[in-house]
């Protein structure tokens, strides 16, 4: 996967919030519009939803000299090398990955268990009125192609950079950049170039599948799967050791066998 | 005189293979949403968005039948006495093959653990399956769980499933026909359950 791996760099720096990725995602994905209300901020939807694939987080912090200033955040699947998504999912082929490693899907083969919505490490994947898995599939239709994806195409200042991940990484790395996501849950698909920390984004420090996910993917289902067997053997090797608690057959003879 | 002795009502029997046709319905349907390895079983119920419909189905039934069954017995096997220590001690006598008696009442005391087991298994299933069934309803930590603990449950209820199983059938011979016709030999009935036996003579 590492050579043909694709990727996002987006650099958070270069933003200027103008959401012309998330217009451009709703329109190469025929995605509707989401009736919404103004609360008081520019950002806007104030989350994911089943028909918006992708979205700028406005997150508003005061600068030294008393006032505000922003940061933005393109928030997205992220594409990770070791999806929580992937790893729950009972539905073959609903989630996969593509050669270029995007995590896809196949809303026909989704059985709507809403696993993967507990799984996945960001809170992405969103549930709609036909109640089947909905995010960003970073254009895979697109890439396939051999082109870029709708939003890395519309994004006029170029904070999405799509192309070759390790030499997206290898860039930003030269240009000193801060990155996020090179390396954790096997290189995340959507690496960024932060000016802060991670949690000033609303990024998790070190973001990981779910503990409680992973004890039940990882260690209960292999050793519940061992336990049955063991469980099993362990009954036939009583049977054949210790042996069944047989009833003596001439007592009965004792306690009266005469049909009255 | 019979043979035989009632052991179990005819009410009790049904609710009985009631449970267990629930159980077995959700084990069928759970296994596929368990693991990938078992995505076969999905077939059963023609798809997995089918299995999942017949495994909540399944579940509110089993979720009451289960209880039923445990409050129908639930003092009788929520009390231990003397002679019931005595049995724990020695193991019921399962672990070695010297003759060994113990003064049991209707149910033995590993019979009333798998009892409370069940109980509490089918408490823990139900709740968590609630959080499972409207995941997006609920907040996520408590989802997560759930899904951790439905599935812990769920493989010790198989895993003491087969122990019940096995000492219900070939490890006691005689038991199973309780179950299945209601009645018991009186030579099983002394052997086994000695206290109860005297009470139902």
């Amino acid at each position: 996967m590492a050579d043909a791996r694709k990727g996002f760099l987006i650099d958070t720096a270069r933003c200027i919030g103008c959401r012309s990725c998330q217009v451009a995602c709703k329109q190469w994905n025929k995605l509707a519009a989401d009736p919404t209300k103004n609360q008081g901020t520019f950002e806007n939807p104030r989350d994911l939803t089943p028909n918006l694939f992708n979205r700028i987080r406005f997150v508003e912090q005061a600068d030294d000299a008393g006032g505000v200033k922003w940061l933005f955040m393109n928030e997205r699947c992220m594409h990770c090398g070791d999806a929580g998504c992937m790893k729950v999912c009972p539905s073959p082929g609903a989630l996969y990955r593509t050669k270029e490693g995007i995590v896809a899907y196949n809303r026909d083969k989704c059985i709507s268990c809403k696993y993967c919505v507990s799984a996945c490490p960001f809170n992405v994947p969103r549930y709609g009125a036909d109640d089947r898995v909905s995010k960003c599939n970073l254009c895979a239709d697109r890439v396939a192609g051999g082109m870029a994806p709708a939003c890395a195409k519309a994004c006029p200042t170029q904070t999405i950079q799509f192309g070759n991940r390790s030499e997206l990484i290898a860039r930003a790395r030269a240009a000193k950049k801060t990155l996020f996501g090179e390396n954790d849950l096997m290189g995340l698909g959507v690496v960024y170039a932060l000016e802060g920390k991670p949690e000033a984004y609303g990024l998790p420090e070190k973001p990981a599948i779910p503990m409680s996910i992973f004890l039940w993917k990882d260690v209960i289902k292999p050793l519940g799967i061992l336990g049955f067997w063991g469980s099993i053997g362990a009954m036939l090797f009583h049977y054949v050791t210790v042996g069944p608690k047989k009833l003596e057959e001439e007592n009965e003879t004792k306690g009266g066998t005469t049909h009255e | 005189m019979s043979n035989y002795v009632e052991r179990f009502s005819t009410r009790e029997r049904v609710l009985h293979w009631f449970v267990t046709a629930a159980f077995i319905t959700l084990v069928l349907s759970g296994l596929g949403l368990y693991s990938r390895l078992f995505t076969g079983y999905f077939d059963f119920f023609g798809g997995g968005a089918n299995a999942i419909l017949f495994h909540k189905i399944a579940g509110v039934l089993f979720f009451a039948s289960s209880l039923l069954l445990f409050f129908s017995h639930g003092k009788e096997v929520t009390t231990f006495d003397e002679d019931d220590r005595e049995w724990l001690a020695g193991r019921g006598g399962y672990l070695s093959r010297d003759e060994a008696h113990f003064n049991c009442g209707k149910f033995n005391p590993g019979q009333k653990m798998f009892g409370i087991f069940i109980g509490v298994a089918t408490l823990a299933l139900g709740l968590t399956g609630i959080f499972i069934w409207a995941p997006l309803a609920f907040p996520r930590w408590l989802v997560q769980l759930s899904l951790l603990v439905h599935g812990l449950t769920f493989v010790l209820a198989v895993m003491f499933t087969v122990i019940h199983v096995y000492l219900a059938t070939i490890g006691n011979p005689g038991t199973l026909e309780g179950m299945l016709y209601g009645y018991v030999r009186r030579i099983w009935a002394r052997k086994h359950h000695p206290k109860w036996y005297r009470e139902v003579e």
